[in-house]
């Protein structure tokens, strides 16, 4: 029987004992109303079918799960028990690649052996396959009745249903709540994993503080030792997302959130306001299609016009820009809501004195805010150097150590989608390198949102 | 001992000179800050421009009416008997060339598309009966022609085009094939439907399993979790998670799902179920403003008249706050919608040429098939890429419109 079908039975023996259960207690509650016991029946009768239905479904749900990854192993066996199996060759590999085909043509995902030895083991596959699953379906039905047999029989008009049912919800409440730091625990655990194995290959310290990263060499045989130096990518990292950016989104983001709060009408604010935010909603992959087939070529021309040399067509420059641009909403919104924080009293008090609305915003406005906003730049610093493809699209490959905004150089992000985009192996340190790169980049973004958070609540506590 | 200060003489010289300073650079500020608001809503008009300049000529292919005499043809073929079978052994392609060359000369390889023979067989399926005469087919052109068509391209193609144009046979129509075909070699015959069902199929996944959880994380934190230190790392992972770059989930993708799971790789489910890990903090946070903006007094009255705290939740809170928590969610989906770094992790960067069946084929996405596009050197990519683009704008234009609709229209101020 198959998978589907046992589920649609499944759902249908639930719907039915929801049915049947919600009746009797129905009849329940009418026969304690006849008797004019009105408040006999604790629950109402559809907390009764929901018991029922419950107890005919997680029990059988749960034994699905457990046999769907049991029974493989239970087929496999019984086949290597059929006399056809004796003849397999006993090494590991050959051995599952012959079972794999068997089991391929048997489950009818494969037309032909290429196998000779694999065809003869097709029957046994199809009737152990035929019998393990003839036995769970039964089994998870067998569980079905039993569960909703005996639910059923405890329905009696003091049975508390409601607080059972609504048990179980709590239940998958707090079960929901605890996949967050499953994926937390998951993220850290498969990069300190992967990381340690890399750094078993390559001394710490030379990945940390090398200057010369070259993983083709050394995936070409060349030894690890000072092929996994990570400084130039670190340092691209840094000139692109942490100084090129911020030199375009700082004064453009800031100036944009004084002028919108401070000075543009509300009909103006209204509107640029979403208009801005769009530039934070456009996929990063159309900004790095942008920054290469139009910004970048550009500013290749214009810098070979005014002869610089070692100017390149996938430039620091063009990727930091762009990215730079993306950045503006999120500086420009947390501005905003640091201004807005600053009390109206402090800007009366300024204009007052007979400051211009210019001298009260930089004189007294800004360094008011300037927690939050600094908190903005940070946690805006922690979405650039975490950003993918716009560096991958325009910034190069090239691991260069330089502080020409022409030339081409690489980050921590290009080199994580370079390292496990080719051919993989999983035990070279060419790929495990990935993981380490993508270690770093957690820690450093996780410490840079914890310090702007921190700024930021700390500042808000001074005013309320 | 006190001074005398002389009253400060505002109508002096320095005086009026300091003020207009004073006044001038008021005004230089204020038109700073404009010139701020301006300069970044252009750099948004110039992206869209470009990308609508280079893109809607992605959605147009140049034809050639092709007269094809089939009598006089060197095709075999029976109009009472046309089955896929018998035009699948027809060779149409060769046909297609010999065809061209006796009409547009022998340079006709390099001026129809290499799936010209495709509108060919379509117009025969269409009506057999063509084979017993002489028919105009529009078949598409070139990649080298199109261009050169549609804006610049090699000397030679120019002067093909302007040959060609002369004899009144070429001519521009919408390309269909861009909105029903998937990924191939050819800019010619490309097309979205593989990657737009891809997409498709990965949100689905993601909304199924990232709603649920999200709204029930939401209604624990913001109901019934007491104030403990587990409620507090609850709270920290979700807010950790929601800033940590998407590319460091596709790592998570790619160490536990496929290599610990074994779950197949470049599918439509492990994006959906990476992408859901991404896009669960960001409902949850939505979900857990919408919730606490429920006022108290709702909950009272419920408790009030005798309703348990869960039904207290899911009878009366939860709805009110559905639409706060559904403006989320699309946001979020959204965002998913646009993601490509962790896909490219899991694999869905394959060359994948047929749209896929269910969530466990290779699939492509949308924003994936940009960035292949976008490495392509053959020049006809360009407009492909920009057009997949502006359908992918469009996609997400019309999903955040639609939150902000709902937003509008159900947001309750108590």
């Amino acid at each position: 029987m198959t998978g589907p079908a046992i589920l649609l039975l499944l759902a249908g023996l639930g719907a039915i004992a929801w049915v049947s259960a919600r009746a009797r207690a129905l009849r329940l509650q009418t026969v304690a109303r006849a008797t004019g016991r009105r408040d006999a029946v604790h629950s109402l009768p559809g907390y009764h079918g929901w018991y029922v239905a419950l107890w005919t479904l997680i029990p059988a749900a749960i034994f699905l799960i457990i046999w769907v990854n049991v029974a493989p192993g239970l087929v496999t066996q019984s086949v290597l028990a059929d006399p056809a199996a004796q003849s397999l060759p006993l090494d590991g590999f050959s051995r599952s690649a012959i079972l794999g085909e068997a089991r391929a043509i048997a489950s009818g995902n494969q037309a032909g052996a290429f196998n000779p030895l694999s065809q003869g083991l097709v029957e046994p596959y199809r009737a152990a396959l035929d019998k393990y699953g003839i036995a769970g379906a039964v089994l998870a039905l067998v569980l079905a009745f039993a569960g909703g047999a005996f639910a059923f029989t405890r329905i009696r008009p003091d049975f508390r249903a409601r607080t059972r049912v609504e048990r179980l919800v709590m239940a998958s409440l707090l079960i929901a709540s605890l996949i967050a730091i499953i994926t937390t625990v998951g993220i850290v655990a498969s990069l300190l994993w992967e990381s340690f194995r890399f750094f078993s290959m390559v001394n710490p310290i030379d990945f940390l503080f090398g200057t010369k990263w070259s993983p083709q060499s050394a995936a070409m045989g060349y030894g690890n030792d000072d092929a996994f130096g990570a400084v130039p990518l670190f340092w691209g990292t840094i000139f692109i997302g942490a100084i090129i950016a911020m030199i375009v989104a700082i004064p453009l983001g800031l100036m944009s959130a004084i002028y919108l709060t401070q000075y543009a009408s509300p009909t103006v604010r209204k509107w640029m306001k979403p208009t801005l935010e769009m530039l934070a909603g456009v996929p990063t992959v159309v900004y790095g299609y942008f920054a290469a087939l139009t910004i970048a070529p550009a500013l290749r021309d214009f810098a070979v016009a005014i002869g610089i040399h070692g100017a390149s067509s996938e430039s620091a420059l063009a990727a930091g820009l762009v990215m730079g641009v993306m950045i503006i909403p999120f500086v420009s919104s947390m501005a905003d809501d640091s201004i807005a924080a600053v009390p109206q009293s402090m800007r009366d008090g300024s204009l007052a004195m007979g400051a211009t609305t210019s001298e009260t915003i930089r004189k007294v406005l800004i360094p008011a805010a300037l927690p939050g906003v600094v908190g903005g730049v940070l946690l805006a610093v922690s979405r650039a150097i975490g950003e993918t493809m716009i560096v991958v699209m325009a910034a190069g490959l090239a691991a260069n150590l330089t502080a020409n905004p022409f030339a081409s150089v690489t980050t921590v992000t290009t080199q994580i989608v370079q390292l496990l985009t080719g051919d993989q192996e999983f035990d070279s340190a060419k790929t495990l390198a990935a993981f380490a790169l993508g270690l770093v980049l957690f820690i450093v973004t996780l410490l840079l949102n914890i310090v702007a958070l921190r700024v930021v609540k700390k500042y808000r506590e001074a005013y309320e | 001992m006190t001074a005398v200060r002389n009253p400060t003489d505002w109508k002096s010289e320095a005086m009026r000179k300091r003020i207009a300073g004073r006044y001038a650079a008021e005004r230089r500020f204020k038109f700073a800050g404009l010139f701020a608001v301006v300069l970044s809503a252009s750099f948004l008009a110039f992206l869209l421009v470009t990308m609508m300049g280079n893109g809607l000529r992605g959605f147009t292919r140049t034809e050639i009416a092709l007269k094809v005499d089939f009598p006089a043809s060197p095709l075999l073929l029976d109009p009472k008997a046309i089955t896929d079978e018998a035009l699948a052994n027809a060779n149409l392609p060769m046909v297609t060339g010999t065809v061209a060359k006796t009409v547009l000369g022998e340079k006709a390889d390099d001026l129809l598309s290499p799936t010209a023979w495709i509108s060919i067989r379509d117009a025969i399926k269409a009506d057999p009966m063509i084979l017993s005469r002489t028919a105009t087919i529009s078949v598409p052109a070139s990649t080298g022609l199109d261009l050169a068509a549609k804006s610049k391209g090699s000397p030679e193609m120019e002067a093909e085009v302007a040959r060609l144009k002369q004899q009144g046979i070429l001519s521009t129509g919408f390309n269909m094939g861009f909105l029903t075909a998937s990924d191939g070699t050819d800019p010619t015959q490309v097309g979205i439907w593989g990657a737009f069902k891809g997409s498709l199929l990965t949100m689905l996944v993601t909304l199924i399993l990232s709603f649920p959880v999200g709204v029930a994380t939401a209604l624990y934190l913001e109901e019934y979790a007491a104030k403990n230190w587990w409620t507090d790392i609850i709270e920290v992972s979700i807010n950790n998670l929601a800033a940590v770059p998407s590319i460091i989930f596709g790592l998570l993708g790619l160490s536990i799902f496929l290599n610990l799971a074994h779950l197949p790789r470049s599918a439509a489910l492990v994006g959906g179920m990476t992408l859901a890990l991404m896009t669960m903090p960001v409902i949850v946070i939505a979900g857990r403003n919408a919730i606490k903006s429920v006022p108290p007094s709702i909950r009272d009255a419920a408790l009030g008249i005798g309703a348990s705290p869960v039904q207290v939740v899911f009878q009366h809170v939860l709805p009110l706050a559905l639409p706060g928590i559904l403006t989320g969610t699309i946001i979020g989906m959204a965002r998913a919608l646009g993601e490509t770094a962790p896909l490219l992790m899991i694999g869905m960067r394959a060359f994948i040429a047929t749209p896929p069946g269910g969530i466990t084929d290779p699939a492509t996405v949308l924003p994936v098939q940009i960035f292949l596009w976008s490495d392509e050197v053959s020049k006809g990519f360009v407009e492909k890429t920009s057009a997949a683009i502006i359908v992918l704008l469009a996609f997400l234009l019309a999903m955040n419109g639609l939150a902000i609709y709902l937003r509008n229209k159900f947001e309750t101020r108590w």
